[in-house]
């Protein structure tokens, strides 16, 4: 297995690589000008070349392209144009905010997505299931910022009991993160939960249908146990590959399967200083090596837990061998 | 049991997690930013976004200067009528011809950290400023030297008598007094020392910046401990903070909601007139736009009357000359009223018939963007076809910039002086002269204005100025919007400002 990690890493780096050549000429693609963003509507010509200077965007896309991938492989994203602060930095700052927001709207879904999806197979057909399948199209067609802001104006304008936007850092204060999370995790988790539901049922469903859960049952074994030591246990191989999927894409905001909306209009609409937030700003400001900076973080979280996941897939199958 | 204790393993965090959640019942929403002890207590303000950074040299954000404004002096700075009257400087003369200026300092001003401010330092800023080619650069034009003969002295010569000198030295903080060691330390841009009314505390990326009183400040002390700005997008979210007491003071508020709020009286909502403008320009580089029938057709199509209501539920006023009434500079002028038919004359005269015009605004602005439907109705009654173009504000830039547009709104915020937002924008060849406007006798008034010393004789230039750029219709002036802000019932002496500078240094947050 550790021959395998190690390959898959070295394999992680050449796409890497890709990622920044990719992000790079799609930044070019994309109209506006850094500088111009930078200076507002008032300035002279000598200043906008003097910036434009500063900037290094005066110099050949190619060269541009290959310092920036040389600075890389020695760990140095570079700096901001914005704020002059090191990318790395700036990055890392975001990070436990985010993280902290996407793993707890994860686990509110698994909450909700885990006893609905496997009940709502197992009774199949049932009041529960029809609930459970209304609940998860319902969540997958409200917006995630439509159900925040319902929820700021329930729970903090009429209702007064949380917070309505900002961020307290766990270590800080664990109870005043818990009151700012909630809202902003549970607009997030109900998307999140709703395409989970529907995963774990249909995951759990296929199970059901196999020759030896038949078997199980016919050589007497109560539902119950058929269910738990049988069927649930192959049944969520798959759904572990999916909250892998799911946890690393809020992190990164990136749309993945047209499902997820990532968690930065959340982010936004929140004051979260998290990740999306960051890459929210950095696009309006054309900040080119922030978005570079973080397009690349969320690559190498993709790949890790991607990892990770084919690590765990190997742990909970034992027919799976990792090679 | 590998899986089974993964899968326990989840659901016991996932419960911990929610039970966190409930614990949020307990949530202070009684300003839990109240020092509780201490004399004046800490106000926190929510801004609409995160400045870029805090070296007030090289941002050009509002967002910044909200809070440098509070960090920051400059050597002379606008009163509640924007005249420019002492700070930094305590007096000055002027040579007789007008090309030497000699700012006398005020005495023992020190920067936040204890060090003392002096000739020196203000040498360096300009200096900087001047030679780094930072973004005020354009306001030091006609400064040929900057020089400290003694620390409580500096003197500024100049190229050309430059009558606006004054506002250029002080209209913003853009061109505040910074510390040389701040600045070549590099921690200007995230921990500016200044020698303000407030120094900033600390600067988490993305969620606050905390302000603490300088009580090195040479004015009055400050009453408040502390200042601390959040940055909340959106104004309805911005709102319930202020409502539920997170926050005490807000310049994000709903514009639909403005008119509730003030009469609600659960918090102050207060108005005042600013110095912006909103306008319409046509680019005229194109055909038909060249034509100033065509230009004035436009102007006389327009009801500006409900342009402004749709745009900003009444926070406005409706003008047809760039600045509004009550400020100094104010020039009653209103030869276009709201005329279909004499739009379609001219329309006519101009052999211009089913015309489609792009029409360019940005999200940046969303007033633009529901000005721009109101404005493509009241085209549409006249024979044009409007096609609204809606950009981020980097793409919108990038269009101006290249001439890819028919028209464009846009708004020219915080002005003080009539140099700042005519030259620029109208004269021959002007920095922010995207629409291609010329007009020699324009040009002459405005390069006359530039240094004019004797003010009525500037006025006149510059009213003469106006008249002939709203009759060519260079821009097609809009509507001068009010600066809203609201603040808890707590907070007492603070004031509005026309030009949207944000001072708390005599704000009182009373428990």
């Amino acid at each position: 297995m550790g021959r395998f990690v190690l390959r898959r890493l070295l394999q992680s780096v050449v796409v890497l690589l890709g990622v920044t050549l990719v992000v790079f000429l799609l930044l070019q693609l994309v109209p506006g000008d850094p500088v111009r963003v930078a200076l507002g509507t008032r300035f002279d010509q000598q200043t906008y070349d003097a910036l434009r200077e500063r900037s290094g965007l005066d110099r050949p896309l190619v060269v541009q392209y290959l310092s920036y991938v040389g600075h890389a492989l020695t760990g140095d994203l570079g700096v901001s144009f914005r704020s002059g602060q090191p990318v790395t930095t700036i990055v890392l700052e975001r990070l436990p905010a985010t993280l902290s927001l996407a793993v707890t709207a994860v686990l509110l879904a698994l909450l909700v997505a885990f006893p609905l999806g496997v009940l709502s197979a197992v009774r199949s057909g049932s009041f529960v299931d029809h609930a459970a399948r209304v609940f998860s199209q319902f969540g997958v067609s409200v917006p995630d910022f439509w159900t925040g802001i319902m929820g700021i104006l329930l729970f903090a304008g009429v209702l007064g009991w949380l917070p309505p936007s900002g961020y307290v850092a766990l270590t800080d204060d664990p109870a005043g993160w818990a009151s700012h999370v909630a809202l902003p995790a549970t607009a997030v988790g109900l998307v999140t939960a709703s395409i989970l539901t529907r995963f774990i049922r249909s995951s759990v469903l296929e199970v059901l249908a196999e020759d030896y859960v038949r078997t199980a049952e016919a050589k007497g074994l109560r539902r119950r146990v058929v269910v738990v030591r049988h069927v649930l246990r192959n049944a969520l191989i798959p759904v572990v590959t999916v909250v892998g999927v799911q946890l690393a894409s809020l992190v990164g905001g990136v749309q993945l399967a047209s499902l997820v909306g990532g968690v930065i209009v959340i982010e936004v609409l929140f004051a979260w200083p998290g990740i999306g937030r960051l890459t929210y700003d950095a696009v309006q400001a054309r900040d080119y090596p922030v978005l570079q900076g973080a397009v690349l973080f969320v690559a190498t979280l993709f790949l890790l837990t991607n990892l990770l996941v084919d690590v765990l897939y190997a742990r909970l199958d034992p027919r799976i061998r990792l090679r | 049991m590998t899986r089974s204790r993964i899968i326990a393993a989840a659901l016991a965090v996932a419960l911990t997690g929610l039970a966190g959640c409930s614990a949020g019942e307990s949530v202070d929403v009684d300003g839990g930013s109240t020092a509780a002890g201490s004399a004046g207590g800490t106000l926190t303000a929510a801004i609409g976004g995160e400045p870029d950074q805090l070296d007030p040299h090289r941002t050009s954000a509002y967002y910044s200067f909200q809070v440098l404004e509070n960090v920051y002096d400059t050597l002379v700075e606008p009163d509640a009528d924007l005249k420019m009257g002492p700070a930094l400087a305590a007096k000055w003369t002027t040579s007789s011809d007008q090309l030497t200026w000699t700012f006398t300092l005020r005495e023992g001003v020190r920067f936040s950290d204890g060090s003392p401010l002096t000739a020196q330092d203000v040498v360096y800023s300009y200096q900087r400023i001047i030679n780094e080619k930072l973004n005020a650069a354009y306001k030091f034009a006609t400064v040929k030297t900057v020089t400290a003969p003694d620390p409580a002295t500096v003197v500024i010569t100049l190229t050309a008598p430059t009558p606006n000198l004054l506002a250029n030295l002080g209209g913003f903080k853009g061109v505040a007094i910074v510390q040389r060691s701040n600045v070549e330390s590099g921690a200007i841009k995230t921990r500016p020392v200044g020698s303000g009314p407030f120094t900033v505390a600390s600067y988490t990326s993305g969620d606050t910046i905390k302000l603490t009183r300088n009580d090195a400040y040479w004015g009055p002390k400050p009453k408040l401990d502390g200042v601390t700005f959040t940055f909340v997008k959106d104004p309805t979210v911005a709102l319930q903070n202020l409502r539920g007491g997170e926050v005490q003071w807000t310049d994000n508020l709903p514009p639909q909601q403005v008119p509730a709020l003030k009469e609600d009286g659960a918090v102050t909502v207060a108005t005042t007139p600013s110095t912006d403008y909103w306008y319409l320009a046509l680019n005229e580089a194109r055909k038909p736009y060249d034509d100033v029938n065509v230009r004035r057709a436009v102007a006389f199509a327009l009801d500006r009357e409900a342009i402004t209501k749709a745009a900003k539920f009444g926070q406005a006023t409706a003008n047809q000359t760039a600045i509004p009434k009550g400020s100094s500079w104010y020039y009653d002028y209103t030869p276009y009223r709201h005329d279909p038919d004499q739009a379609r004359q001219l329309l006519g005269q101009a052999g211009v018939t089913g015309r489609t015009l792009d029409l360019m605004v940005t999200s940046e602005y969303p007033e633009t963007v529901t000005a721009a439907q109101v404005i493509a109705a009241q085209l549409k009654d006249v024979g044009i076809t409007v096609k609204i173009r809606t950009l981020d504000f980097a793409q919108w830039l990038d269009e101006q910039g290249k001439g890819n547009f028919d028209a464009f709104l846009l708004g020219w915020l915080g002005n003080i002086d009539p140099d700042e937002f005519y030259y620029a924008q109208h004269r021959t060849g002007g920095t922010f002269n995207f629409h291609g406007y010329s007009n020699p006798a324009v040009d002459t008034l405005l390069d006359q204005a530039r240094t004019q010393t004797d003010e009525g004789v500037r006025r006149q230039t510059y009213e003469r100025a106006a008249k002939q750029i709203v009759d060519d219709a260079s821009y097609i002036y809009l509507y001068n919007p009010d600066v809203v802000q609201g603040w808890s019932a707590k907070v007492t002496g603070y004031q509005v400002r026309t030009d949207r500078a944000i001072r708390f240094r005599d704000v009182t947050l009373n428990r």
